[in-house]
Order: structure tokens, then C-alpha cells, then sequence
């Protein structure tokens, strides 16, 4: 009989074999486009790579009409900043009013959530045939822009009610204690304190907009967002043109991610290490 | 005491808002869905007289009621599949791993894809699934075959594989918390009182690990099943699921078919849940 050290040592080794094998099998496709979108002038899709150049990234800079990119990005960067901007007042209006535990948070709670557990497309598709009967138009700042906060929202408002929850509420009663009222105490004490919070769910709802394409799919009307662009390539000949927009995009949402994290990350440090 | 009193007015205030944008963008949408399903002509017009013969016309047509259970048939697989490789890698980063940093980082090259964008993580897959792609050029390179293989790109092969590195993601989280908030002296009695390893994985930390397992596959079947752009770039247009069915239902002005598809799809979704739910009450989650 072999020992239990050496037991969980074999356990430890096969599920770190497994973890590690997943991450390389979850990052391969993503590097390997990243890699790909660097090929020379005769390149294609695969591998294997012919010459190094930025070849593939001056394409895309240089193509006009119909697959020119660059007006779909700038509509996709808009919307994701202004969805970035609403979900984080949002989250922190719905955080706060949580906080409050009025009538009916119980089904308010859920009733945010349902936005992260609806199809997506089936949400585009709903708003489509509502605004059709309407008489309202599609376009992406509109009813696109409706859809895709139903789908940020969540995220900004769990995060607050994670930030809200590790928050030392002394402070505050510190703040009123010393005769500030509820409003300047919100203004002076609360919202520096939970500032990291915010612009991590800003960041959260950037990077959710910008790459969203389920929602938008039915939405948005002729004035299309960049994924809807990318999705439209699908039925032509790939050309690695697609993976270099693919790399820019992938960069701008792990930049997106990243600082959001490092935020968070951050200002939990600096909450612990105020309380005694 | 906080700056706003309990049951405060301006607690409604706040919340309004953004509950009229949800009733708006969310509610109201789906349950339109589910009127137009029972438009019985092609007119796209309210004053349609209500019936359920679209529902009738799907159930009669063998190649759509066949839609429906692949659909299904994929989210099973993939529950399957991301449920216990996701239980393992949460297992790996939560129990196994004992300095911060490491755990730290690799929970985080495992959660990042996650927010970036699905669909070029899609497009990346097809360079590796084609005849001269990548896994045909090591399978080749290891004499595993003898001949490229062609059942990747456009098969349920090239969908699955790609799903499983979207979703295992899902099915590992909830558990990596739900581990996490095991106490150690929990695991320290049943040694002490001389159970077995196993038996303590068996009799404690997969009973307790129960809400976070169940919460992840409820996340994988609802993704999986609204999934349609992997199989629209993965699969070409040889395969279909309902999402699929509703986007070409409607490019061809089928409107309340279309819908039809959309309730049946959240119909499912919904009852799948409520089947889930039923294992465990997860509103225990995060109770210790």
C-alpha cells in the first residue's frame, strides 16, 4: 500500500497537469492568432508563418469602403464608453439603494441579475420586434445601447455590492457623527473610498459593450458595431487582415480587464490595511 | 448607519431608474416574444388573431423537433465535460496550490479570456481545426494519422472543442468559491477521526461544493444553449441549433416562427434551471 503523502502528491501533480494543459489549451488559439497576424505579404490563415511584417496591420489601415473597419470601431468604442459611464453610475445608484434594503430589494436584486442569465440573442431579437410594432428605428446608439446595459449593469452592480460589502462603515457613521449630513458624507467619505470600485465596474462595462455580439446581432440597425462587422467576414475567404483586427481588439480588452483588476486588487490592500 | 436611512424614500429614487430600464430593455422584449409567437398569419401586426398553429407546425416537422433535441443534446455534453474538468482545475487552485501569488496568477490566466471577445476567440479556433491546421500538422508530425483530419472545422468535434475552452470557465468559478469557504479544521476533524482521504472528498467536500457545482452548470447549459455563433463559424451552415434556427427564420421574414423558436428555447432554458435548482437550494450559498 502506498502511502497517503505520496497519494496526494500523485493527486496534486495530475489535477496541476490538468489545469495547466487547460490553460494552454484556453490561450493557444489566442496567441497563435496573435503570432499569425504578424505573417508577411504572401501569408495566409495558417501556419506556417511566411516572414515577419506588420503587413496584415497596414491593411487594415489602408482598406476603404465596404470593409473598412475603422468607422464600426469608432461606433463600438462610443457605445462602450458610454455604456462604461452608465453602468457606473447605475451600479452605484442600485449598490446604494440595496444598502438601504427598501421594499421589494429582494426582487429588484433578481430582476438586475435576469440580465446576465437572459440569451442574449433572444433580448436583441425581443427589442427588434417591440420597436418594429413601435415605429422606433434600430440603430446602435439606441436600441443597441438599451440592450447592451441590461448586460453590463449586472456586473458593475455586483461588484459595488462586493465593494460595499468589505466597506468600513464606521467611516461613514464617523462622518455624521461630526454633523456632516448624509449628502456631504456620500460626496466626502463614501464615494472617494469606493472610487476604485466604480471605475473597475466602468472598465467591466467597457470591455463587455465593446465585445459584445449576441445582443447586438438584432438590434443594431445598418449602421453596424465591430463585432457585427467581424461576424460578416465569417462567410468569405479568411484573411489574416481579420487576426490582426482581432489582436487590437484582444489587446484593447485585456488592457480594459487589467486595470480594472489592479484597481480592485488595490483598494481591497488598502481597505485591510486601515482597519486595525 | 450608513447615508442612507433604512427604507429610505431616496432608496426608490435610486433604484427606479434602472428598474424602468430592465422592465424596458429586458422584461418587456421577452414577453413580446411570446405574444408574437401566437400571431397565427405572417402579417406582422397586432391585430393578429391569436393561436398556437406555429407551435403545432414546429412539433410536425421531424427536422426541427431534431434541432431542439441537438441543441439540448450539446448542452448535456458540455455540462458533462466542463463539469469535471472544471471541477478538477478548481480542486488544482483552491486546495492544491499553496502560495497566494501562484494561486493568484494562474486563477487569473484562467479567468481572463473570459472578458474578451467570444467571437474572435472563435475565429482563432479555425486555424487550428482546418485540414492544414494546427492539430492535423501535430497529429501528422506525432504519425498519430496518416492523413489529415478532416471532422474538425465543420463538425460537432470543432464546436465542442472550442465551447470547452469558453465554458469550463463557468463551471470551475462558482466552485473555486464554494471551496474556498470550506474551513480547514472541517477537513482536519475527519482526518483525525480516521477517515479515509477519499472518503473525506466523498462525505464532505463534494456535499459542501454542491451549490458552487450546481450554479456553474446552470451557467454552462444557459451559455450553451444560447450559443450560435460558434456553430454558425465553426460549423459552416452543415449545423444548427435553435439560435441558429431563429436567425434564419427571421432573415426570412418568418417573424412569429421565429418566435415560436425563441420560446421554445427559453422554455427549455428555464425548465433546465428549475431541474437544477431542485438539487440544491443555492440561496445556502455562501452561508458557511
Amino acid at each position: 500500500m502506498i502511502g497517503w503523502r505520496t497519494r496526494q502528491r500523485v493527486v496534486k501533480v495530475a489535477l496541476g497537469a490538468l489545469t495547466l494543459g487547460f490553460l494552454a489549451y484556453q490561450w493557444m488559439p489566442i496567441l497563435t492568432m496573435g503570432l499569425l497576424s504578424f505573417t508577411g505579404p504572401d501569408g495566409g490563415t495558417t501556419f506556417p508563418m511566411r516572414g515577419v511584417s506588420l503587413h496584415w496591420y497596414r491593411e487594415l489601415l489602408r482598406v476603404q469602403s465596404v470593409d473598412d473597419f475603422k468607422p464600426p470601431m469608432a461606433r463600438s468604442l462610443a457605445l462602450a464608453l458610454a455604456c462604461s459611464l452608465t453602468t457606473a453610475v447605475f451600479a452605484v445608484a442600485a449598490a446604494q439603494a440595496m444598502r438601504a434594503r427598501f421594499r421589494g430589494s429582494g426582487a429588484f436584486f433578481y430582476l438586475v441579475l435576469l440580465g446576465v442569465m437572459a440569451p442574449g440573442l433572444l433580448v436583441g431579437f425581443g427589442i427588434a420586434l417591440i420597436t418594429r410594432v413601435l415605429g422606433i428605428p434600430l440603430a446602435w446608439y439606441s436600441t443597441t445601447f438599451a440592450v447592451h446595459l441590461v448586460w453590463t449593469l449586472p456586473f458593475g452592480f455586483l461588484t459595488m455590492l462586493a465593494v460595499f460589502n468589505r466597506f468600513d462603515r464606521r467611516l461613514e457613521e464617523a462622518g455624521l457623527t461630526l454633523g456632516a449630513s448624509r449628502l456631504t458624507t456620500f460626496r466626502r467619505i463614501t464615494l472617494p473610498l469606493v472610487l476604485p470600485g466604480v471605475i473597475g465596474s466602468a472598465l467591466f462595462g467597457f470591455t463587455l459593450s465593446f465585445d459584445e455580439f449576441a445582443r447586438s446581432f438584432f438590434s443594431t440597425g445598418s449602421e453596424q458595431t465591430l463585432p457585427l462587422v467581424i461576424y460578416a467576414q465569417f462567410d468569405r475567404q479568411l484573411q489574416p487582415t481579420l487576426y490582426a483586427l482581432g489582436t487590437l481588439t484582444t489587446v484593447v480588452s485585456l488592457l480594459a480587464v487589467g486595470s480594472a483588476i489592479a484597481l480592485l486588487r488595490g483598494s481591497a490592500r488598502r481597505t485591510l490595511t486601515t482597519r486595525p | 448607519m450608513s447615508t442612507l436611512r433604512e427604507r429610505s424614500p431616496v432608496a426608490y429614487a435610486l433604484a427606479g431608474p434602472v428598474t424602468l430600464w430592465m422592465a424596458a430593455a429586458l422584461v418587456a422584449p421577452t414577453l413580446f416574444i411570446v405574444w408574437v409567437s401566437l400571431w397565427t398569419t405572417r402579417t406582422f401586426s397586432t391585430a393578429n388573431p391569436l393561436g398556437v398553429v406555429n407551435y403545432v407546425r414546429f412539433f410536425h416537422r421531424p427536422a426541427y423537433v431534431k434541432v431542439l433535441a441537438d441543441t439540448v443534446e450539446q448542452a448535456l455534453l458540455l455540462m458533462a465535460i466542463t463539469g469535471l474538468v472544471g471541477y478538477g482545475i478548481a480542486y488544482f487552485l483552491a486546495v492544491k496550490v499553496e502560495r497566494p501569488g501562484v494561486r493568484l496568477a494562474l486563477f487569473l490566466a484562467f479567468v481572463i479570456p473570459f472578458w474578451t471577445s467570444a467571437l474572435i476567440r472563435t475565429i482563432a479556433w479555425i486555424p487550428f481545426l482546418g485540414v492544414g491546421g494546427v492539430i492535423n500538422t501535430a497529429l501528422l508530425a506525432l504519425r498519430v494519422v496518416d492523413r489529415p483530419v478532416e471532422a474538425f472545422l465543420f463538425s460537432r468535434a470543432g464546436i465542442t472543442l472550442a465551447q470547452v475552452s469558453f465554458y469550463t470557465l463557468l463551471a470551475a468559478g462558482p466552485v473555486v468559491y464554494t471551496l474556498r469557504n470550506i474551513p480547514r479544521s472541517l477537513r482536519e476533524a475527519a482526518h483525525c477521526l480516521k477517515a479515509s482521504p477519499l472518503r473525506v472528498f466523498w462525505r464532505i467536500v463534494l456535499p459542501l461544493t454542491l451549490p458552487g457545482i450546481v450554479i456553474g452548470q446552470i451557467l454552462v447549459f444557459l451559455n450553451v444553449m444560447a450559443d450560435f455563433a460558434t456553430a454558425q463559424a465553426i460549423g459552416g451552415h452543415k449545423l444548427a441549433y435553435l439560435g441558429n434556427l431563429v436567425i434564419m427564420l427571421y432573415e426570412s421574414g418568418q417573424l412569429p416562427f421565429a418566435s415560436v423558436i425563441a420560446v421554445l428555447l427559453m422554455a427549455c432554458m428555464l425548465a433546465g434551471v428549475a431541474v437544477l435548482l431542485k438539487v440544491v437550494d443555492v440561496r445556502r450559498l455562501g452561508a458557511p
